[in-house]
């Protein structure tokens, strides 16, 4: 079957010539030293600063402060910089920001299930832990009414 | 453009209708993150049922607890400092990688190869802190007591679903200055018990899948340095391998982002 093949049109099997399909930041690029590219790895810099800026601070949070404030607000804090870092990370690393808006669309939408997830699972474990908390209750305190019986 | 004199004569071709690319997305692209949403799904799963079983347990092992040694200064309280290290060098790593990306896109095949070594070397950096990491925390349970006369236990796994464990076991995991945590460990020390083994259960899960990526990450980039150095991509005429492979590499970077948070900071 491969010897129907030319060397070069197996290649093709593999990748295809897809290099017309690549994606806005992919095309008509030549020159490395252009302004274009040193713009774009001042801005891959900048990135990285931002994020390890921002991994600091939740580090000096975590370190001294996280104790002494109200949890629910540790949480906010942390959860809502740990998205800002995975966004950079998406937009501007992984280049998703650079694509079509639709392919964006495409590949986040799905990702809108983890709401659902995480408000369904973590109601479910605040339920368990006051159930637990409840029928331990209920046992100390039948096991109080009881006590009087045996003596 | 010379295309647009030819088309006036047959109709454009739907953009969906098939023979062309609506996204403007090679085929191994798309699917590659079509790969990492579904990846997404499987660290997410582990990360919610970790913070399903963390939210039905009255107490929790404290990180600042938990994680607070680093190589060569032990005795040393220096909670989260080793963590911030290895997210540091995953970050790094992730620049490096970005950067032998770009270094593709103008077709640079001398910095692709320099920013790809980088990487790999990140790559195998952060691997050996996380060794480091699990010596440790494997090291630091090993047991000082025993049912059996005579006889030391070895490792964690045994003694924190064992009832017999005294407390004395698994108190250093937890907050001491927090009230109501030290009285759930000195009336209902099972119950702190459980946690401590849910705790490590999650912590060298979802720590060893992420390793589990980083490692065969580090693989993906050894080959495609091997196949840069020997100029496959430059015949082949673009250096899409090595944008996709960045694209694994910067997921498995992510999803070290929320671990970090939910094991070490939360």
């Amino acid at each position: 079957m491969s010897s129907h093949h030319h060397q070069n049109s197996i290649q093709h099997l593999y990748e295809g010539d897809q290099s017309k399909l690549y994606s806005g930041v992919l095309q008509h690029h030549t020159d490395v030293n252009s302004e274009e590219s040193k713009n774009q790895v001042k801005r891959i810099w900048k990135i990285f600063w931002i994020l390890l800026a921002i991994t600091i601070a939740e580090v000096i949070m975590g370190m001294f402060f996280s104790h002494q404030m109200p949890k629910a607000l540790v949480a906010f804090f942390f959860l809502a910089l740990t998205i800002l870092k995975a966004g950079y990370i998406v937009a501007v690393f992984m280049h998703l920001g650079d694509e079509f808006k639709n392919f964006m669309v495409t590949v986040l939408i799905p990702l809108v299930l983890f709401v659902w997830f995480i408000i369904a699972f973590l109601a479910d474990g605040g339920f368990w832990l006051r159930m637990n908390d409840e029928s331990q209750a209920r046992h100390n305190s039948a096991q109080v009414q009881q006590a009087p019986s045996h003596e | 453009m010379s295309q647009t004199t030819v088309v006036t004569t047959a109709p454009e071709p739907k953009l969906w209708a098939g023979g062309r690319s609506p996204y403007n997305v090679s085929y191994g692209k798309m699917m590659t993150w079509f790969f990492l949403l579904s990846d997404a799904l499987t660290f997410g799963a582990f990360l919610i049922s970790y913070g399903t079983t963390r939210f039905f347990s009255s107490v929790w092992p404290d990180p600042n607890q938990v994680f607070k040694a680093f190589p060569f200064m032990e005795g040393h309280n220096l909670p989260l400092l080793f963590v911030s290290l290895m997210t540091f060098i995953l970050i790094m790593s992730s620049v490096t990688m970005v950067l032998a990306v770009h270094a593709g896109h103008y077709g640079d095949k001398k910095n692709v190869a320099k920013w790809l070594l980088w990487t790999i070397i990140g790559g195998i950096c952060f691997l050996s802190c996380q060794a480091w990491e699990w010596t440790h925390m494997y090291s630091e349970c090993i047991n000082t007591w025993s049912n059996v006369p005579g006889q030391v236990k070895h490792g964690l796994w045994g003694s924190f679903t064992d009832v017999n464990t005294p407390v004395e076991e698994f108190r250093q995991f937890f907050n001491p200055h927090k009230e109501s945590v030290q009285n759930i460990l000195t009336n209902q020390p099972l119950i702190a018990m459980q946690s401590t083994h849910n705790f490590f259960n999650y912590f060298f899960t979802i720590t060893g899948f992420h390793g589990g990526h980083v490692t065969s990450g580090v693989i993906f980039n050894i080959l495609i340095l091997v196949n840069t150095v020997n100029g496959v991509y430059e015949r082949r005429g673009h250096y899409e391998m090595v944008e996709k492979i960045g694209l694994y590499w910067h997921f498995v970077d992510l999803v070290w982002v929320f671990v970090f948070t939910c094991f070490y900071l939360l």
